[in-house]
């Protein structure tokens, strides 16, 4: 396999993953926007349709253009309080009772702790 | 006036109150099922078992609407056996997400391309329910 080649299949596999997380990204961001669950469905079906459309682009430089074009949007369309799970950092339980570490306990011996004696 | 009417009011409202024979024991609160307890920290306090892991991924993705669910086991690949490509692999990690109340980082949500590997990464997550 050439240098070329190499570097080709580089290039295109970068792009992917790039393509992926932004689809994963603004699909999240879609649910942000949606109030309700039947407005997401249309919603993620238009955020769907506008990658497809794009699907059976092949120049290299064209494909970054429009990966460029869709993080510009999806930054420029972020929600502001988006959802985020109970437990993960900035959400509502976050932090909220953690287990206590390993190795402490609580010993219940009211007025005969030894310092008394 | 007000302060002689109260007691004059107030005897003639009381209501009798009778005391409970201490003969009769009390009705005994029945112990909890060990399943109903909670503990008080809000966390891994529920642990799924593998089998939920895998009887709910598998639902998930039977439920998907581009999938075979006759093709659907444990071991199948979303886009060598299922014929998916690679958004709509995707779709089934946040509906995953979504089942599991789960909030994966991109980075490791986009290697997950398969049953297995979802299920391996749901089942070893602490904060999956």
């Amino acid at each position: 396999m050439s240098v070329s080649t190499a570097s080709y299949l580089a290039r295109r596999a970068a792009q992917k993953e790039r393509v992926r997380i932004l689809y994963r990204r603004a699909l999240r961001d879609t649910l942000n926007w949606a109030v309700h669950r039947h407005l997401f469905y249309q919603d993620a079906s238009d955020l769907r349709e506008k990658f497809e459309a794009n699907k059976h682009v092949e120049d290299l430089n064209t494909i970054d253009r429009l990966i460029d074009e869709g993080e510009a949007t999806y930054e420029k369309w972020q929600h502001p309080d988006p959802y985020i799970v109970p437990w993960a950092p900035g959400g509502s339980k976050f932090t909220r009772n953690p287990p206590p570490p390993s190795g402490i306990e609580i010993v219940y011996d009211y007025g005969k702790e030894d310092h008394l004696n | 006036m007000a302060a002689a009417l109260r007691p004059a009011i107030l005897r003639h409202i009381r209501i009798p109150v009778q005391t409970l024979g201490r003969s009769r024991p009390l009705p005994c609160l029945h112990p909890l099922p060990t399943s109903m307890i909670r503990s008080m920290s809000s966390h891994g306090d529920d642990h799924l078992t593998r089998e939920e892991v895998v009887e709910r991924v598998l639902d998930v993705v039977k439920s998907f609407p581009k999938v075979d669910p006759s093709k659907v086991n444990p071991d199948v690949h979303f886009q060598k056996d299922l014929g998916l490509d690679s958004l709509d692999t995707v779709e089934i990690v946040m509906a995953l997400e979504e089942e599991f109340k789960l909030e994966i980082p991109d980075k490791e949500a986009d290697k997950i391309d398969s049953c297995s590997l979802a299920i391996e990464y749901i089942s070893n997550h602490p904060m999956a329910v």
